[in-house]
């Protein structure tokens, strides 16, 4: 596991690991050898030497200090380095996490990501202050306790060594059946918390529809799953544990009980064989905690496991030698791709061929799951293509540097996310040192400005975690204000349509209408008049683009847009009226 | 623990019997435990004697074996007790909040986001087992284990007692003062966990806005600065508790305790004070005066927590619960009466001012206005979500409050724009209004709202379950919604515009559902493009919280108005419209 930590933390801190570690086999030893010198001591003082014995306890005064300023050491270097090693962490974790694929992102929950970013960060490094310690000392002071006793007389440690294999197969048996049985609750544990967390959220539904009381059964089903689950988990886990310590105590009375036929067969040196016996029981102690280290120590495992899952991912492969575009016409030659995992072998995208001409509005359409969404993700490099290309300005997405494809893309996506800041902060973020001039323009072209207007706080108003104080549409003009800021050759924009009513509709509309000309639009349109008013219309459909062109030609024949023009045409023309 | 009725505290009742089993099983386990030291010294004493006494050897051998088999088996019967108490526990306290979740206004979920109903639920559940399933015996080992020891050694020899605890008062200074320090500090330490938290969600969260806009350094070096920060804070602050508390514990180590102990050994022996093999006791038993130490002194902080976290669940378990009539009303017909209602999320900050209106029965009625006017409120207002603070709202001249929920939903029913699917079959979904309802039933609804066809692709047709083997998108799983109402068949139904998340073809087929599901009934539709209301009964325009205009659209565009304004908006906006084409 040391190994493993140190690849997860970063080999930057294996040194003050490694000194850590050293000191805690210090600490560990010289305990070790404190346990040891009652042996001679004890043997003087039952003996009737008493200067011997002062002697033997100055040896053993001089070794608990040492012991004592050891503790302390490595109680300090074990903080350190858990301090140290936390940044580490956070600090790779932070990095790499920059540099994977951004559709990486798309794939995970964020919350248990977050979770694991956070919290799992503090619950891997604590090992070195609160684990290792143990952990080494539980091992380290009975290795040196044996030899230590083989020293006084080899018979008592030959015994104790023999069962110190039975121990280390009590141990691993133990631990194994325990994280057997995490699993299995583990499980039951989500599965009852998924269902608690639907309960909660459908309640309205579950009440409105009378489901309550059938939901309610489905949700004790698996409550009752769970508490079997632990039963099932107290009986081994009741017998796991029984049986390690069960071997500890045995153990130390089958070596009392040796130590006791010898002292009976060799009367001569009585007072050596007590001091031994005491030392058997010193023998078992740091052994027996061994048992109680094992639940955090699973715990630890576990998380290292995440952590490392992550740090395993690949991250996006940058060009050895970037090239320049020239231009921000974008090419798609034989584009093919599906998602890793997905389900099906069959290519979300297969074949995809298409330009979109610089400085235009391209309206992207199709029916839902035809992969527009993915498409634009290509463009601004959220995942690489299975094969053929994506261009932009001549050059391959995967031959820009990663400077240059952030100035080149601005996307702006239907789900925006807005830092915990004010309006001012988000826009500004587009580009830092835009003057106010070029600020209160973008804002003027993205309509923020009436948003601004609007609210009490003006630009100082605060956007809340994520940007929960702005509806869908408004986060998503801030987030066009923050695009057109930034003057990127290219915008990508997926139209919100998630509750948008009339006045943000208008307003996105007429933002797209300012931004034609400026840069190279490329739009998952969900609106009417950003189709009919694009310069191309790309439509999408089963991996392929399917037609392509104005409004007006693609009108004039009887294809796929049309039939998607005249439902959208009755649907235009749906009320909603009393039958 | 919040002493009410139903709290926590009641629910320990049933499984009582068996944690104070398990407590005076833990303790009997910690006494035996100690007799293997006892033993030693017996054995001391009948190996020392001139004459060995072999049976009395063995005797001794035997006590000890007894003890360990005492000491295994009280400990296994004891854990057992325990963990079975305990599981029994979560499952009632599970069941109980389960229940509860089932009582309370719908709105106490809206004030709540997802993850603190999960905290309450699971994590604070799982916390409280802590206290109960491994706080309580711990804490009985760490008591037992030190009071039992002490007792043995101050029969043996008071004085020597005294001697080896020489180092204890030193460590009760110390920690004392750890204490005191670390409370002083806590508040910084939290801040900076908060912000290094705040820095990583923002990382996570924002991520593709950070590479998107360049802003990777900035929010590197804002990430890093969090992460600097909270070293040094927990440096600062953790950093000289650590020194006191290292040297605290490094007094009554293992180490320590065995040199005081065989100190005064030596040195009680040397003045003639006791006799060597006395001095036995105290070499073995010394330890387990201070090795419980950690646990007692780490253990308030876990008790802490679990004792937070147990107030939650009560605060939950304590919500206020919907009040049901005690004798339900019907309501005559499906006439809908707002009267004089007046509600808000915030005290003194009413969304909602002195609306009135009326439904016909078989009407459509239509919501509009900006963003934030209300709409969705008074939708909620007539779904119960919520009550109203002043007026009333009236079913077939029955106030909703004197309607119990079968009644109320019997009445009245709604279409929202989160679909609202639950994890099981797409029947069991569409007939969740009417369990009793059969496969040609459940059919027929399926079919009117246009999804039937999309059901039967499943690859377990309308057995397929959703989120598993049924991945619908947003506009499908909104039809099979509109399906469930369909077969709900309330008279009542309250709309709110579902078609937003989906693709035009979708939208079509959605608009067909609807218009299949409204006929006959009475409707509140709350529309966000206005378009789709030209041909209502009536249209109720909301402005910040008060109903500011009411007609058809034909006489609401006579007046210069909110309506006229927004519909123009939307017209030069040029989404196609009726009066277009």
């Amino acid at each position: 596991m040391l190994r493993e930590l140190i690849r997860v933390i970063g080999s930057g801190e294996a040194r003050r690991i490694r000194l850590h570690l050293a000191a805690v086999l210090w600490h560990a030893v010289s305990q070790g050898v404190v346990f040891v010198l009652l042996v001679p001591l004890l043997r003087a003082l039952l003996r009737g030497e008493t200067d011997a014995a002062l002697r033997w306890l100055a040896a053993l005064a001089v070794a608990a200090v040492v012991t004592g300023v050891a503790y302390y050491v490595q109680a300090l270097l074990g903080f350190r380095t858990a301090v140290a090693a936390t940044g580490a962490l956070y600090r790779r974790l932070g990095d790499h996490l920059g540099d994977l694929p951004l559709g990486w992102f798309a794939a995970v929950r964020l919350g248990s990501l977050t979770r694991l970013a956070t919290a799992g960060v503090g619950e891997v490094t604590v090992v070195f202050a609160h684990l290792v310690g143990p952990l080494i000392t539980a091992v380290a002071t009975p290795l040196t306790v044996l030899v230590g006793m083989a020293v006084f007389d080899w018979r008592p440690a030959l015994a104790m060594a023999a069962t110190v294999p039975v121990l280390y197969a009590a141990y691993r048996w133990s631990t194994r059946v325990l994280a057997e049985t995490d699993a299995d609750v583990d499980a039951a544990i989500g599965r009852s918390n998924d269902r608690i967390l639907e309960f909660a959220q459908r309640q309205s539904v579950l009440r409105a529809f009378g489901g309550g009381r059938a939901h309610q059964d489905r949700l004790d089903e698996v409550l009752v799953g769970q508490h079997e689950a632990g039963r099932r988990q107290l009986r081994r886990n009741s017998l796991a544990r029984g049986l390690f310590g069960g071997a500890v105590q045995l153990s130390v009375t089958f070596v009392l009980a040796v130590s006791a036929l010898l002292a009976l067969g060799d009367t001569a040196d009585v007072p050596q064989f007590i001091a031994l016996a005491v030392l058997v029981v010193r023998f078992a102690e740091p052994v027996s905690a061994l048992g109680d280290l094992g639940g955090s120590l699973r715990t630890v495992k576990a998380r290292l496991a995440q952590v490392r899952e992550i740090l395993d991912v690949p991250p996006l492969p940058e060009p050895g030698r970037p090239r320049t575009p020239a231009g921000s016409r974008i090419e798609l030659v034989d584009v093919r791709f599906r998602y890793p995992g997905s389900p099906t072998d069959r290519f979300l995208l297969d074949g995809v061929n298409a330009v979109i001409p610089a400085n235009g509005v391209t309206a992207l359409v199709g029916p839902s799951g035809s992969g527009k969404t993915t498409l634009t993700r290509l463009i601004a490099r959220f995942w690489d293509v299975d094969s053929g290309s994506v261009r932009i300005g001549g050059v391959d997405v995967r031959e820009l540097s990663a400077a240059d494809r952030t100035a080149l893309v601005a996307p702006v996506f239907q789900h925006v996310y807005l830092f915990e800041g004010t309006i001012a902060e988000n826009v500004r973020l587009g580009r830092p040192d835009a003057s106010d001039e070029d600020v209160a323009e973008a804002a003027r072209l993205a309509r923020v400005d009436e948003i601004v207007h609007r609210l009490p706080d003006g630009w100082d108003t605060r956007v809340g975690e994520g940007g929960a104080a702005l509806s869908g549409g408004e986060r998503q003009r801030v987030s066009l204000a923050r695009a057109i800021l930034k003057r990127a050759p290219v915008v990508i924009l997926d139209e919100a349509t998630a509750a948008l009513d009339s006045v943000n509709e208008a307003a996105i509309t007429d933002t797209v209408r300012a931004l034609a000309g400026r840069c190279t639009l490329l739009v998952i349109a969900h609106q009417l008049s950003t189709v009919v008013d694009a310069d191309r219309i790309l439509v999408l459909d089963g991996g392929c683009v399917r037609e392509s062109g104005t409004h007006q030609e693609l009108m004039a024949v009887d294809g796929l847009y049309r039939r998607f023009w005249s439902e959208r045409d009755r649907v235009g023309g749906w009320r909603l009226k009393s039958g | 623990m919040t002493g009410h009725q139903d709290g926590l505290r009641s629910m320990l009742r049933p499984v009582r019997g068996r944690i104070t089993g398990g407590v005076v099983l833990q303790a009997v386990a910690t006494v035996a435990s100690l007799a293997t030291f006892v033993a030693i010294h017996l054995l001391a004493l009948e190996l020392l004697r001139p004459e060995v006494d072999r049976g009395a050897v063995w005797a001794v051998v035997a006590f000890a074996a007894g003890a360990l088999v005492v000491r295994l088996v009280a400990q296994a019967v004891g854990y057992q007790l325990m963990h079975d108490a305990d599981i029994d526990f979560q499952l009632a306290v599970r069941r109980r909040v389960a229940a509860k979740l089932g009582r309370v206004p719908l709105g106490w979920f809206g004030a709540r986001n997802s993850a603190t109903v999960k905290k309450a639920l699971a994590d604070d559940i799982e916390a409280v087992h802590y206290l109960v399933a491994h706080a309580l015996p711990d804490l009985t080992a760490a008591v037992v284990m030190p009071v039992s020891a002490l007792l043995l050694l101050v029969v043996f020899d008071w004085r020597l007692t005294l001697a080896t605890l020489v180092l204890l008062p030193l460590f009760a200074v110390l920690f004392v003062a750890t204490g005191r320090r670390g409370s002083r500090q806590g508040e910084r330490m939290a801040g900076a966990v908060a912000g290094i938290t705040r820095a990583v969600v923002e990382f996570v969260q924002g991520i593709a806005v950070i590479k998107a806009f360049g802003g990777r350094d900035r929010a590197d070096n804002r990430f890093h600065r969090a992460i600097d920060d909270y070293m040094v804070a927990f440096s600062a602050v953790k950093g000289p508790i650590l020194k006191l508390s290292a040297t605290a514990y490094a007094l009554v180590s293992p180490a320590a305790m065995l040199l005081s102990a065989t100190a005064a050994g030596t040195v009680f022996v040397a003045l003639g004070l006791v006799r060597p093999i006395d001095v036995l006791p105290f070499v073995l038993l010394g330890l387990a005066l201070t090795a419980p130490l950690v646990v007692i002194t780490y253990g308030p902080q876990a008790f802490a927590a679990a004792r937070a976290a147990a107030e939650r669940v009560d605060e939950v378990l304590a919500t206020a619960e919907l009040p049901e009539p005690p004798v339900s009303g019907s309501p005559a017909d499906s006439r809908v009466e707002f009267e004089h209602v007046t509600f808000g999320y915030q005290e003194g900050a009413p969304s909602l001012r002195d609306v009135g209106f009326v439904l016909e029965p078989g009407t459509v009625t239509a919501l509009v206005g900006p963003s934030g006017a209300g709409k969705s409120t008074t939708a909620a207002l007539l779904s119960r979500f919520f009550d109203p603070w002043e007026g009333s709202i009236r079913v077939g001249g029955v106030d909703l409050r004197d309607l119990d929920a079968a009644a109320l939903y019997a009445s009245v029913s709604f279409v929202f724009q989160d679909a609202g699917l639950v994890t099981a079959s797409i029947a069991d979904n569409i007939r969740l209004g009417r369990p009793d309802a059969g496969d040609d039933d459940v059919r027929a609804a399926a079919v009117a709202a246009r999804c039937h066809d999309r059901i039967t692709a499943l690859p377990r047709g309308y057995d397929s379950v959703v989120g598993e083997d049924a991945q619908l998108s947003g506009g499908e799983a909104q039809r099979v919604a509109i399906a469930r109402a369909l077969l709900a068949d309330a008279p009542v139904l309250v709309l709110d515009e579902a078609t937003a998340f989906v693709d035009p073809e979708s939208e079509a087929a959605i608009y067909d559902a609807l218009s299949a599901l409204v006929a006959g009934r009475t409707v509140l539709f709350v529309a966000h493009r206005l378009h789709t209301v030209t041909e209502a009964d009536q249209i109720l325009v909301l402005d910040a919280g008060t109903l500011v205009e009411r007609g058809t659209h034909a006489e609401l565009l006579t007046h210069d108005g909110v309506y006229r304004r927004l519909w123009q908006a939307a017209e030069q906006q040029g989404t196609p419209t009726g009066g277009r084409r």
